[in-house]
């Protein structure tokens, strides 16, 4: 198993995945601290709550762009991590070697796994840092919020490793990516169900984060980081905020889904004809 | 036995992969399974590397069943449709696939520069794989197959991509594994380079085996005979048809293929009894080329 996780971090070193996505995270990052600065800079007669308001607006645009940025990477990365071998043939000399078929799925799983989270933490820490150096205010990285902050392409690894080991790639990143904004566009309709006092939207918002529940662990990460004692500044950032934290439940759905995916990946694997 | 199969059966549907597929294979051995595209060579060939599951039937290789890793260990592979993670250098490749096999740090530094240098890529083996010309990336395959030292070697198409030098030296690989007791199970198209290593051969037909057995046994019964002819007579020929399993006439030659070298004598007692001139007669042992094409025409199949 060891063995598939080395290659594929060389896989994922030598093919420039890494080398891109950071350079592009890096521009996303100098774009997004460009902005905080001179943002904040010319908020400097505002003072009070509505200080606090447009910083901490800044701090979950950070997170939700970084949450896109980290999904999109995984389900790049994984989309063909089973297909687009099958597709160029190199599975063929792999599968007949000595090892389990289930041993080529979590191989793959724990290279992937451990690059995405290495790649969401230190984004997330940048965000953190972007937004305390440049405006003061004191956001604790809190490692709840940043192991969540790295469940999110964890949810996405799961799926797309599923969908690859029967779906072709292209067929597997659409499927992803549909099941991602799926996720997305109900977090945003429950925050404005919530607004608007809406029973319908928050129902299709609760839906879809059980269809896809990364979403929902981005509401868990604001709502946690912008908790204060008493009240959740959370509620007023509008789609980018979350008016109510997900509960605890929604974290052991979270981690169910994930094992029941990679379970499904390793089965379909074990017994599919190559 | 090195390879045993009972039955073995692979359906894609309602549509035959291969069927009822009875094989015994002993050690120290080259054997060479042919037959027409899509007749389900490389179906069997993937069945018994466990890239296929089958549908029916078992089947065992180095006396345990399929999928068995300890028989995996000592079992080399080389697909047809090679293609290697071009990304990687060669060596890059066979230290991937030596830990692939379990081999520990002191095997995988005698192991792989002795492959590098039995498939001839010594001093290639910095370059990536993605450099390589397809002849190479076939070496390069086939150095990966043979990394553990295996007992046995499924080769898909071998020598495809490779030249006739390279063709020669892949055949004298081969060779000296059977040299070393070890026994090679080879799939190809190239009938004559079955035939000038191959100790037994199968043929696959619309999935099933078709004739099996050991080559020199299956080429001595089938006799070519060629004769030179003057003044030939409808009737003479259909007197030489009756003794011959087939039989061609062009102007003053007349080719035939018996079933027994002692019907030779009666040909030339023919060709004088209806009138004709007898000026040459000249007899062969029938080719691999001919035996497969004649047993691919009359169609047929055993079982077990």
């Amino acid at each position: 198993m060891l063995t598939i996780t080395l290659l594929t971090f060389k896989e994922v070193i030598r093919r420039r995945i890494i080398l891109v996505t950071s350079f592009l995270a890096l521009v996303f990052l100098a774009l997004f601290g460009t902005g905080v600065h001179y943002g904040y800079k010319e908020m400097a007669g505002h003072v009070g709550p509505l200080e606090t308001m447009f910083t901490q607006q800044f701090l979950a645009l950070g997170l939700y762009f970084g949450s896109f940025i980290v999904a999109f990477l995984a389900i790049m990365a994984v989309v063909g991590a089973v297909s687009g071998e099958i597709e160029s043939g190199t599975i063929y000399a792999i599968v007949p070697r000595p090892l389990k078929r289930s041993a080529i799925i979590l191989g793959k799983l724990l290279g992937y796994g451990l690059m995405l989270c290495a790649f969401a933490a230190l984004f997330y820490i940048a965000v953190i840092l972007i937004i305390r150096f440049n405006t003061g205010l004191s956001v604790p990285v809190q490692p709840a919020a940043l192991g969540l902050f790295c469940l999110q392409p964890l949810i996405l690894l799961a799926v797309s490793l599923f969908g690859t080991t029967f779906l072709s790639t292209l067929a597997n990143g659409i499927a992803a990516f549909m099941l991602y904004a799926i996720g997305v566009i109900g977090g945003m309709m429950e925050q404005i169900g919530h607004l608007a006092n809406s029973e319908v939207l928050i129902q299709i918002g609760i839906v879809s984060s059980l269809v896809m529940p990364a979403d929902a662990i981005y509401r868990k990460i604001v709502y946690s980081l912008m908790a204060t004692p008493g009240i959740s500044t959370a509620s007023m950032l509008g789609p980018f905020g979350s008016m109510s934290e997900p509960s605890a439940w929604m974290l052991l759905y979270t981690g169910l889904y994930i094992l029941c995916f990679l379970a499904l990946a390793v089965k379909i694997f074990s017994k599919k004809d190559l | 036995m090195i390879i045993e199969t009972n039955n073995l059966t692979k359906m894609y549907g309602n549509k035959v992969g291969c069927r009822e597929i009875c094989l015994s294979l002993g050690e120290g051995q080259i054997f060479g399974f042919l037959g027409p595209n899509g007749a389900g060579k490389s179906t069997l060939v993937k069945m018994l590397v466990g890239l296929l599951f089958p549908t029916s039937g078992t089947a065992k290789i180095l006396g345990r069943p399929l999928g068995d890793l300890e028989a995996r260990r000592k079992t080399g592979f080389l697909p047809e449709n090679f293609r290697y993670q071009d990304w990687l250098t060669g060596e890059e490749l066979l230290t991937f696939h030596a830990s692939l096999y379990g081999l520990g740090a002191q095997d995988k530094k005698r192991r792989i520069p002795a492959v590098l240098e039995q498939v001839g890529l010594s001093g290639k083996e910095r370059q990536k794989v993605g450099t390589y010309s397809k002849g190479m990336q076939q070496r390069i395959g086939l150095a990966c197959a043979l990394l553990p030292d295996p007992e046995l070697v499924f080769l898909d198409e071998p020598t495809s991509a490779l030249d006739p030098l390279g063709r020669r030296e892949v055949r004298q690989i081969i060779l000296d594994l059977r040299r070393r007791g070890k026994t090679v199970f080879l799939n190809s198209h190239l009938l004559s380079e079955v035939e000038m290593i191959c100790d037994q051969v199968a043929i696959i037909h619309k999935g099933r085996i078709i004739s099996t057995g050991v080559l020199g046994e299956m080429l001595s019964g089938s006799v070519e005979v060629e004769l030179q002819v003057e003044a030939r007579t409808p009737q003479m020929l259909s007197e030489l048809a009756a003794l011959s399993r087939k039989i061609a006439a062009d102007g003053s030659h007349i080719r035939l293929s018996l079933n027994d070298r002692q019907d030779v004598g009666a040909l030339a007692g023919i060709v004088v009894k209806n009138g004709g001139r007898l000026f040459g007669l000249k007899v062969g042992q029938g080719s691999l080329e001919d035996l497969f094409i004649d047993l691919i025409r009359e169609g047929g199949g055993n079982q077990c």
